[in-house]
């Protein structure tokens, strides 16, 4: 199997609910119109459930988890090396 | 030794790749496939030529047939690749014999994501994509009277701001709360909003697309807040991966939806490389693959695959995506995270925020602009930015994706040192401004 189905699915509608949620609060500080409140099952499910569980965790458990996930940055990505530091010549 | 590429896709990351094989290795082969009647032109000015900005769509082409011709580039227009062997080595093609290859690039770009309601079938539904049908579509613009933007998307600001401009009746609907809301905060995109309530754009934030009504063609939007009669509707959906021959040939895709590939563009198999929007790029910040960027990475993303697939040696690099984009008489832009986006993964971060002028303040021509930055707590590394103003946005976000990308902090920038010249630049920087509004404010 070519497609990470899980992983796809769990990344689409994380993606999507973590903003929808961060749009509300970021409306909220700046006084502007929140986004439109959640319709169906899987939105009201992701809002209550998923969101704050993921929200709770400490970032550096969070940052492990993403990077378990599958994709291109489990592959070789090797930072170029940095010039050296203090004057050019 | 001589051998034959294929690549599948004849845009900008196919192109470029095609540019970069014959430049290392002259003697090879290069087969493009593309479905289209052309191959190498900007489809990001499109929306410029129907806003009347930009006088026609021949200035849009970036080389002739005949010039591919001469360097070596063999393309096919007009030629659908119907499927990919990566065992046997060849990819099939509608119509034709199958095409044999020793290395395989995969650049077929991206899709617009389907926006999933009764009616999509109907007449009137752009999709700005390819130029023929831009050309055919600007000369519909001329009879006009209402149109629908669906999604306020980079390229929905586009098309918003160039209909407008056109004088056609204009909405724009979306689901989420302002324009640009998975990319940009709301304080940096007001203006936006306000420009386009100047120049009659009707706004329906917060609402969702319901069906396209019309018998044949379309004459209705409907959406969860009503009806809006219209002749046109200019879908700009999400942009997602284009890869059901990638999928079905076997190469391994990320949760994105992209192609996997490593820093030379190669995929889980050997020979096989993949570029542009069909891909997944880790984004430097945070390590995570992200997927659909710009024409700039696709191009620079080809010409490594091509490179390697010449058998050269070049690495890409995690990307940190500065962007940029122009409303009306705005600029918008910025680099990785701005407060929506990080507070969506949780991100902690500091902040500054400043405004400033883009010449000095006695200069004719002087505009505001709006700088945000966004810094890692602690180290106070330089993690995002957004920008908003009349001038000087491109040049700003270049900049500041060097700086997330090196690691530069707010200390670093808060007494950088700028160019002061009165019709050119003020002598505050308003990037060393928000970054000393940033370093203010945690020092309260």
């Amino acid at each position: 199997m070519n497609a990470v189905r899980f992983p796809a699915w769990l990344r689409a509608n994380a993606e999507h609910y973590l903003l929808v949620a961060a749009q509300q609060r970021v409306a909220r500080r700046h006084g502007m119109p929140a986004p439109s409140p959640p319709v169906t099952l899987k939105d009201r499910g992701f809002l209550t459930f998923f969101v704050p569980i993921y929200r709770r965790l400490p970032w550096g458990l969070r940052r492990t988890v993403l990077q378990l996930m599958p994709g291109s940055h489990r592959r070789t990505w090797v930072p170029r090396e940095r010039k050296p530091l203090g004057p050019a010549v | 030794m001589a051998t034959r590429t294929v690549i599948v896709g004849g845009g900008a990351a196919g192109i470029g790749a095609a540019g970069a094989f014959k430049g290392t290795m002259p003697a090879g082969e290069v087969v493009v496939f593309t479905e289209f009647e052309d191959a190498a032109y900007s489809p990001c000015g499109i929306p410029y030529v129907h806003g009347k900005e930009i006088p026609n769509f021949e200035s849009l082409f970036l080389a002739t047939k005949e010039q591919y011709a001469n360097q070596g580039i063999d393309i096919r227009y007009e030629t659908m690749v119907t499927g990919i062997d990566l065992d046997a080595g060849k990819v099939g093609v509608e119509g034709q014999a199958d095409v044999g290859f020793d290395r395989l690039i995969v650049a077929t770009g991206f899709d617009y994501a389907d926006p999933g309601v009764p009616g999509g079938d109907l007449e009137g539904l752009y999709y700005v994509k390819n130029i023929r049908r831009a050309m055919e579509w600007d000369t519909v613009l001329d009879s006009v009277k209402t149109a629908v933007v669906v999604e306020a998307t980079p390229l929905g600001l586009e098309m918003v701001t160039a209909l407008a401009h056109r004088g056609i009746e204009t909405h724009v609907i979306d689901h989420r709360p302002w324009p640009l809301s998975d990319l940009a905060d709301p304080d940096i995109v007001e203006p936006v909003q306000q420009a386009w309530a100047d120049a009659g754009v009707h706004m329906h934030f917060g609402v969702s697309l319901a069906a396209f009504t019309g018998e044949g063609a379309i004459s209705a939007v409907e959406t969860s807040a009503g009806t809006i009669a219209a002749d046109l509707a200019v879908v700009c959906t999400k942009k997602v991966p284009n890869n059901t021959l990638a999928k079905a040939a076997g190469l391994v895709l990320g949760p994105t939806g992209g192609v996997v590939v490593d820093n030379r563009m190669a995929t889980s198999r050997e020979g096989v490389f993949a570029a542009g929007d069909c891909t997944e790029i880790p984004l430097g910040v945070t390590n995570v693959g992200v997927q659909g960027l710009t024409g700039s990475h696709a191009y620079s993303q080809g010409k490594v695959a091509g490179t390697n697939a010449g058998g050269g040696s070049r690495t890409y690099q995690p990307v940190y995506i500065p962007w940029g984009l122009m409303t009306g008489a705005l600029m918008i832009g910025g680099v990785a995270f701005g407060e929506t986006a990080a507070d969506a993964l949780g991100i902690p971060y500091v902040l500054g925020v400043a405004e400033g002028i883009s010449r000095a303040r006695y200069f004719p021509g002087v505009m505001k602009l709006k700088v945000k930055l966004l810094a890692e707590p602690g180290t106070l590394r330089l993690i995002g930015a957004q920008m908003i103003g009349g001038e000087g946005i491109k040049e700003r976000a270049d900049f500041l994706a060097m700086a997330v990308k090196t690691g530069i902090t707010l200390e670093d920038l808060a007494f950088m040192e700028n160019v002061y010249s009165p019709p050119i630049g003020a002598l505050n920087e308003p990037i060393a401004l928000a970054a000393q509004n940033a370093l203010g404010r945690l020092a309260k």
